[in-house]
């Protein structure tokens, strides 16, 4: 029995074992070419140093407008998810086509990377800071319509039975009933995609999509390197201030329920 | 006023009917308790009578009227004099009392003022007026989360009275409170709607409480009647029909 057990684990472990190999394999990840690496990363690394600070003022209005593309992807992501949520809540919405197809489509939108849709937006409407906007937008719509639907959906029936019963009509009931417990839940979403979207925003000026990444991608393909790691410094001085900012404002938004 | 005739009600997953041809007649002013074992029918009748569950068969008359023929914008109506006391309570635990109170107000506001949130002065001074009954006025700013079980049912009589009912129906008010708050908050709520003349049918477990307030009795046992009188007149004859033989 003991021996069994063994090979068992053994036999586990073995198989483990395989399925990294494979996944190492397919990726070209081995160990002895990071080794190998290591010289040409220190040489890069220190290509960076110093900063070059100079160029910060004009960065900043890049960071401004990464700052504007990510709370104006927010918030039209927000409004436009906040209605169509409601259609993809089971407890509200019985019809069974309509809530399957606002599902459809919140799975639609979040499913493809804001990448993939700042590069159909730059096509349709050029470059810039708007397609953007745009591309944020269809993601967090997607996100925010998902987590808002969720969260609708967890709220005790008996409250909306109690609302119900006072004779509310079906929109009472979701504005006096439902929206009161799901709104900390709402804003903190809503908050965590505003922080999601300036990191998401960096990237998208990869494809010309505006924002601070447009700047980061010329500092690469120019080799300023100095200028990319001024970028980077400011990249995450912002991250921190928005994570930090949107805690506190969290903090003083959520009510903490007394534990007894 | 209320007059419910051979109702029956079974559940979609259940074998049994919950209620097996309840017959019942209740007068305006009727102080009335359900009386039975968990799972008798109690709170299966009660929810029927405003209709948040659409019985199988058999007719409710409110005012002559049967509600079970009406259409949801016609429940909504007859929703507005009936008011609901449930055991959990069911208030919006971050909101304030005041709030809370408000939303007994939602059937007499339309859709816009609730979506601006605007209730007239009149429907403040309803919601104050009852708060005080209840003597909850100065936690009226409070969040009901801070609130302790009794005050919690304090709120939602405050609430129910704030639809200015005909009627009110308490679901087990005080399963979850202790008793000395049991005793309290069901005195309170008699003597409330004895003041205004409010047809009262709440559902409660303890013999005790029944003795003490209620003018009648109705003995439900697996969704049949099995006792219709007054308090008084129960012996301990009539608690074997009701609750069965204690081992």
């Amino acid at each position: 029995m003991k021996l069994k057990r063994k090979y068992k684990s053994m036999f586990t472990g073995i198989l483990i074992f395989l399925v990294y190999l494979w996944a190492m394999n397919g990726t070209n990840s081995s160990p002895i070419s990071f080794v190998k690496g290591i010289p040409f990363m220190i040489d890069f690394l220190s290509r960076l140093f110093p900063p070059d600070f100079s160029i910060t003022g004009s960065l900043l209005s890049k960071i401004v407008e990464t700052l504007q593309m990510a709370l104006l992807g927010a918030t039209f992501g927000a409004l436009l998810a906040f209605p169509l949520s409601f259609l993809a809540a089971r407890n509200i919405t019985k019809n069974k086509f309509i809530y399957q197809t606002t599902r459809g489509l919140f799975d639609l939108l979040r499913g493809i990377h804001e990448m993939v849709w700042a590069l159909l937006f730059v096509s349709m409407v050029g470059l810039g800071p708007f397609p953007g906007v745009l591309a944020l937008t269809a993601h967090v719509t997607g996100a925010l319509g998902k987590y808002f639907s969720e969260s609708i959906e967890t709220v005790n029936p008996n409250i909306i039975r109690a609302i119900k019963s006072t004779g509310a009509n079906k929109i009472q009931v979701i504005l006096r009933g439902i929206f009161p417990e799901v709104k900390p839940l709402f804003f903190n979403y809503y908050l965590y995609y505003f922080e999601h979207n300036f990191r998401a925003a960096t990237i998208l000026g990869l494809v010309g999509a505006g924002g601070i990444g447009m700047e980061l991608t010329t500092s690469i393909r120019l080799f300023r390197y100095h200028e990319l790691l001024t970028i980077l410094i400011l990249m995450v001085l912002t991250v921190m201030i928005i994570d930090r900012t949107s805690a506190y404002i969290r903090k003083k938004t959520t009510h903490d329920i007394p534990i007894d | 006023m209320i007059q419910i005739t051979k109702l029956n009600h079974k559940y979609r997953n259940k074998k049994e009917r919950a209620l097996k041809e309840i017959d019942l007649s209740i007068k305006k002013g009727e102080n009335i308790v359900l009386l039975g074992q968990s799972g008798s029918g109690k709170s299966t009748l009660i929810k029927c009578i405003n209709k948040l569950i659409k019985p199988s068969s058999g007719s409710i008359l409110i005012n002559n009227e049967d509600i079970l023929k009406l259409n949801s914008k016609e429940i909504k109506k007859v929703r507005k004099r009936i008011a609901v006391i449930f055991q959990e309570f069911n208030l919006l635990e971050k909101e304030t009392v005041l709030n809370n109170v408000l939303n007994g107000r939602l059937g007499h506001i339309g859709t816009i003022n609730t979506f601006l949130g605007r209730f007239d002065k009149k429907h403040k001074e309803i919601a104050t007026t009852n708060l005080e009954k209840v003597g909850l006025l100065n936690l009226r700013n409070e969040k009901v989360c801070n609130l302790s079980g009794g005050q919690k049912q304090r709120v939602a009589i405050a609430r129910a009275l704030a639809q200015e009912p005909e009627i009110i129906l308490a679901d087990e008010p005080v399963s979850n409170l202790d008793p000395k708050l049991m005793q309290e908050i069901i005195s309170l709520l008699y003597n409330l709607c004895k003041e205004k003349e409010i047809t009262l049918i709440s559902s409660l477990h303890f013999i005790d409480l029944v003795k003490k307030n209620s003018s009648r009795v109705i003995g439900i046992k697996e969704g049949e009647i099995v006792f219709d009188g007054t308090a008084e007149s129960i012996t301990e004859w009539e608690m074997v029909k009701i609750y069965g033989k204690s081992d």
